[in-house]
C-alpha cells in the first residue's frame, strides 16, 4: 500500500499535469459539458484507487485507459443516455498523438495560463486574488485592506479559484453559474 | 449539486480555510479525517491545493500595479472596472453571434432527393458527401445533404449506409420516430412501419426517440442491434455474425441461423412479388438456417420440398407450404 504522501507526490506530478490533455479528451468524447467535470473527477478518483496498490509506471497511458473505460462504462451503463451524449471512443489512437504535443507544455507556458486565468477574472475577484497571490497578504489583511468581510474575500478566492483552476485545465476560465439545459427539440419532418 | 462538483466545493473551502493563518492543529485533524472519508476527497483537494501553489508563481512575472485596480480606492474603482468588463463581454459575444454569419454566405446548399426501389430492387446511391447508401427491396428514401447537415429520410423499407466522415457535421437518419446519429460509420436501418431495426457494422450509432416527453438515446457499437417499436427500444448486445447475416442482403442474399419458416417466408416476400404462405402452425415452426438467393423463389421452395417433404403448390401470384 502506498503512503499518502508518496501518492499525493505522484499525482501531483505525473497525473495533474495532464489534465489539460485528459479535459479536452473527455470534452472530445463525451457531448455533455456538464459532465466533464464529474468525469475528471471520477477518472482521477479511480486512477487513485488503483495506484495505492501500486504506482503504474506509465502515468499517462495509465490514466487515460482509465479514462477510456470510465467514458465506456457510463455510455454503457447507461444504454439510454441523455441526448447529445455521444462517444466515439475509437478515436483514441489518433488522440494519443495530440497527448505528446500537449505535454511538452514548459513550465513556462503553465506560467502563462495561470496568467492569463488571472486577467480573465471579473475585477473585484482578480483584485482578492491578486493582493492575497502578489501581496501576501492573508483573506484578513485583504478584507480589512479593501473594507469588505472574510466571507466576502473567501467567497471570492472560491469562485476565482474554480475560474482559474477551469482555465490552467484549458476551459475558458468564466465563472459559471448554474444554468439548466434543455434537451434539444428535434424536427422529424423536412 | 452532483456529487464531484459538491466535493470540489468542500475541498475549496478546506482549502481556503487551511491557508489562513489561524487554522488550528484540532482543524488539521478534522480534514485529515474528512480526506480519509473517500479517495474523491483527496482527489479534489490534492488537486486544488497543488494548482492553487502553482497559481503562487504568477508573482514572478511581476503584475504590475498599473495592471490593477488603484489600491488607494480600489472599492470606487471596482465598479467602473466591472461595467468596463461586462461591456467588453457583450461585445465580445456580439462578435462571436455575428461572426459565423459571415462565413456562411452565400446561404448553404441543400441537394435534395428522393429515390426508391421496386420488389426485389437493389441500388447504390452515391451522395454528395461522399457517403453512399445501398437501397433494399421496396424502399423509399429522400436526402437533404448540405454543408452543415446531413439528413435522410427512410420512409420505408431498408438501407445499408456507408457515411462519410465529416467533422462536426452528423449524418442524422430518420425513420418515424427514431432519430439515428452518426459521425462516420456502417450500419443499416430498416422500417416495417412502426418498428426500426439498426445494424452496425462498424463504428457506434446513436439511436433516439423523437417523440415523447423524455427524448431518449441509446449508443449502439460494432456488432449491436437495436430495434425500436415506438418508444421501447431493445439493444441486443453484440454479435458479428446476426449482423453479418442482417446485412447478407447486400449480397442478395438471405442469410438465416435457425429461424422459424413464417420469418423466412415472411423474409423472401419482401424480395418477391411472388408471394409465399405456410398453411399451418406446426409447419411455421420449422427452423431453417442457411443462405438463400433472395430472388431466387424457386430454388428455396424445392430445397423445402427436398429436406422437409413439404407439399408445395404454386398459383400465378402464390405459392402455399403445407405439410404433405
Amino acid at each position: 500500500m502506498i503512503e499518502d504522501d508518496e501518492l499525493n507526490a505522484w499525482f501531483v506530478r505525473e497525473v495533474l499535469p495532464l489534465e489539460r490533455a485528459l479535459t479536452s479528451y473527455i470534452r472530445r468524447n463525451w457531448r455533455v459539458p456538464e459532465d466533464v467535470l464529474e468525469l475528471r473527477q471520477d477518472i482521477y478518483e479511480h486512477s487513485l484507487i488503483g495506484a495505492r496498490r501500486a504506482l503504474p509506471l506509465n502515468a499517462r497511458a495509465y490514466v487515460f485507459t482509465v479514462a477510456r473505460n470510465h467514458l465506456i462504462n457510463n455510455a454503457k451503463r447507461a444504454r439510454i443516455v441523455p441526448i447529445d451524449t455521444m462517444a466515439d471512443l475509437d478515436a483514441m489512437h489518433r488522440d494519443i498523438d495530440m497527448f505528446e504535443a500537449e505535454r511538452a507544455l514548459t513550465a513556462r507556458d503553465e506560467l502563462r495560463h495561470a496568467k492569463e486565468g488571472i486577467d480573465k477574472l471579473p475585477p473585484k475577484c482578480r483584485e482578492i486574488i491578486l493582493l492575497q497571490k502578489v501581496d501576501g497578504m492573508t483573506d484578513r489583511e485583504a478584507a480589512a485592506s479593501l473594507g469588505v468581510s472574510v466571507e466576502t474575500v473567501r467567497r471570492q478566492i472560491k469562485l476565482g479559484m474554480k475560474a482559474l483552476f477551469d482555465h490552467m485545465a484549458g476551459g475558458s476560465g468564466r465563472i459559471v453559474r448554474k444554468s439548466y439545459r434543455r434537451s434539444a427539440d428535434h424536427e422529424v419532418l423536412p | 449539486m452532483r456529487r464531484q462538483e459538491a466535493i470540489e466545493d468542500q475541498a475549496l473551502d478546506w482549502l481556503i480555510r487551511r491557508n489562513a493563518p489561524d487554522w488550528t492543529q484540532e482543524e488539521q485533524v478534522d480534514l485529515d479525517a474528512w480526506l480519509d472519508e473517500a479517495m474523491a476527497h483527496k482527489a479534489a483537494f490534492w488537486r486544488a491545493d497543488h494548482l492553487w501553489q502553482q497559481a503562487d508563481r504568477i508573482r514572478s512575472l511581476g503584475i504590475e500595479h498599473e495592471d490593477r485596480a488603484d489600491d488607494q480606492e480600489p472599492r470606487r474603482k471596482w465598479w467602473p472596472a466591472a461595467i468596463a468588463a461586462s461591456l467588453i463581454a457583450a461585445v465580445g459575444i456580439g462578435g462571436l453571434a455575428v461572426a459565423p454569419r459571415f462565413s456562411d454566405q452565400p446561404a448553404p446548399q441543400v441537394q435534395q432527393a428522393r429515390f426508391d426501389t421496386p420488389i426485389g430492387g437493389r441500388r447504390v446511391v452515391p451522395l454528395v458527401d461522399g457517403s453512399k447508401v445501398e437501397l433494399n427491396t421496396r424502399t423509399v428514401l429522400r436526402t437533404a445533404v448540405g454543408q452543415r447537415k446531413r439528413d435522410v429520410w427512410l420512409d420505408s423499407g431498408e438501407a445499408f449506409f456507408d457515411v462519410a466522415h465529416r467533422d462536426g457535421e452528423p449524418f442524422v437518419v430518420h425513420a418515424g420516430r427514431q432519430t439515428i446519429t452518426v459521425l462516420g460509420t456502417k450500419f443499416s436501418v430498416r422500417r416495417d412501419k412502426d418498428r426500426v431495426t439498426v445494424n452496425v457494422l462498424e463504428g457506434r450509432v446513436r439511436v433516439e426517440d423523437g417523440e415523447g416527453t423524455m427524448g431518449h438515446a441509446a449508443i449502439i457499437t460494432a456488432g449491436d442491434t437495436a430495434i425500436s417499436h415506438g418508444a421501447s427500444t431493445l439493444i441486443a448486445a453484440k454479435s458479428e455474425e446476426r449482423v453479418e447475416s442482417a446485412l447478407a442482403w447486400r449480397d442478395g442474399m438471405l442469410s438465416f441461423d435457425q429461424a422459424p419458416l413464417t420469418k423466412v417466408v415472411a423474409e423472401f416476400n419482401r424480395y418477391n412479388r411472388v408471394q409465399l404462405s405456410v398453411t399451418d402452425t406446426a409447419t411455421g415452426r420449422i427452423p431453417i438456417g442457411g443462405s438463400f438467393q433472395a430472388s431466387s423463389v424457386d430454388s428455396f421452395t424445392r430445397l423445402l420440398h427436398d429436406a422437409y417433404g413439404l407439399k408445395v403448390e404454386r398459383s400465378e401470384t402464390t405459392i402455399k407450404i403445407s405439410r404433405p
